[in-house]
């Protein structure tokens, strides 16, 4: 069998906020016929493939990571400048110019980096088997990139619906199983 | 699994308008914007496995695991008769189960193959890590290079299928070691 060819769509990631620390990290990949999520654990991979024809569902949930991490670089910032302003006598001073450099590159960037990735968001890929969650998909605006790259190569595989045929067939759905819980479904024909 | 959508912050069941919308939306439950994509597949029916039929007519072909039940088709990995229950399809191939183990044990079938180990990682990590305290790299450059050498045709990882690793870290013992030989060779002709 030829070797199969993946396209990077994801870098590698943890599965929480504080990925620093994570052990497992996964990274999404584009197939010929599926996705395949790659959890690397350093010295070894397992992967899991989600078939497009298989897929049921993506749900994106806006999360409030940025905000918080915002917070936290903010804090930092003005912890180590209000030091700095205590420790220094003199503004001017090479000494405080270099200190107060050092701070704002350590945590002024990681700040700026956060706002410009934009929002961040949780993603869950389901099928009918299973709901997994996609951790390096952290960003709304990379995720809705790679939904647009998705699309057209679900649809290929299963067809397209839109807002209102979904709304009609879960109507539906849950219309015909009540429809045989009115007691009438299981009972013997009378005989007259 | 169930025929509703949840949101996945409350958990509370999403109502119809809020599907294969190009934006996010807010939970009328908890607030937070979702947005939930929905295909076809989540819609389609699950259609029952098929049962083995028995053998009926004297000298017809039947199941090599299953000798009362006739044979449907071939195995595609052993030629072995299957009946419905054994046949096991895997993108357009029908296997027994035992070839679909032998498959994914020895990563024949490539869809089938869920881990693999990186070797060329192990072997990176033993070349460099003990730089920080030189003296190990004497025991650690040559198991580099034994892990190096004895993995070089192990598979590799599926997305990258590449030994720059390994040809890194060989490099890397190579240097330790010839680091070493030199020292040793100094020592020794030192008087």
């Amino acid at each position: 069998m030829a070797a199969l060819k993946y396209k990077r769509l994801t870098r590698e990631r943890g599965p929480a906020q504080f990925s620093i620390a994570a052990m497992t990290r996964s990274s999404l990949w584009l197939g010929d016929d599926h996705l395949l999520l790659v959890e690397c654990t350093g010295y070894s991979e397992t992967y899991k493939r989600f078939f497009f024809r298989d897929i049921q569902a993506f749900t994106i949930r806006k999360t409030k990571a940025r905000m918080v991490w915002n917070w936290v670089w903010v804090l930092l910032l003005s912890l180590s400048g209000l030091i700095i302003a205590v420790a220094s006598s003199d503004w001017l001073d090479t000494g405080t110019i270099i200190a107060s450099s050092i701070v704002l590159f350590l945590f002024g960037t990681p700040l700026l980096l956060n706002t410009l990735f934009g929002p961040t968001c949780a993603v869950e890929i389901r099928t009918a088997v299973q709901t997994e969650s996609l951790p390096s998909l952290c960003r709304v605006r990379k995720t809705q990139r790679i939904m647009n790259q998705l699309r057209p190569l679900i649809s290929a595989a299963q067809g397209q619906l839109t807002g209102e045929e979904v709304a009609a067939r879960l109507r539906e759905s849950i219309a015909g199983p009540a429809a045989t819980m009115d007691g009438t479904a299981d009972l013997p024909p009378v005989i007259s | 699994m169930s025929q509703l959508i949840q949101c996945p912050n409350c958990r509370a069941t999403l109502m119809e308008d809020f599907f294969n919308l190009p934006r996010l939306t807010p939970c009328s439950s908890c607030g937070v914007p979702l947005q939930v994509e929905i295909y076809p597949a989540f819609f389609r029916k699950f259609t029952p496995g098929q049962k083995a039929e028995a053998v009926i007519v004297e000298g017809e072909s039947s199941c090599f695991y299953h000798a009362q039940k006739k044979a449907v088709r071939p195995c595609d990995g052993c030629g072995r008769f299957l009946c419905a229950l054994c046949d096991c399809e895997l993108a357009g191939q029908h296997f027994c189960p035992t070839c679909l183990d032998v498959g994914k044990t020895k990563g024949k079938i490539k869809s089938l193959d869920n881990h693999r180990t990186r070797y060329d990682s192990i072997a990176l990590s033993l070349a460099i890590f003990p730089l920080l305290i030189f003296y190990f790299t004497l025991i650690t450059a040559p198991m580099t290079l034994f892990v190096a050498i004895r993995y070089w045709k192990a598979p590799q990882s599926i997305v990258r299928p590449h030994r720059v690793r390994l040809v890194i870290a060989i490099v890397i013992a190579l240097m330790e070691l010839g680091g070493w030989t030199v020292l040793f060779l100094a020592l020794a002709t030192r008087k």
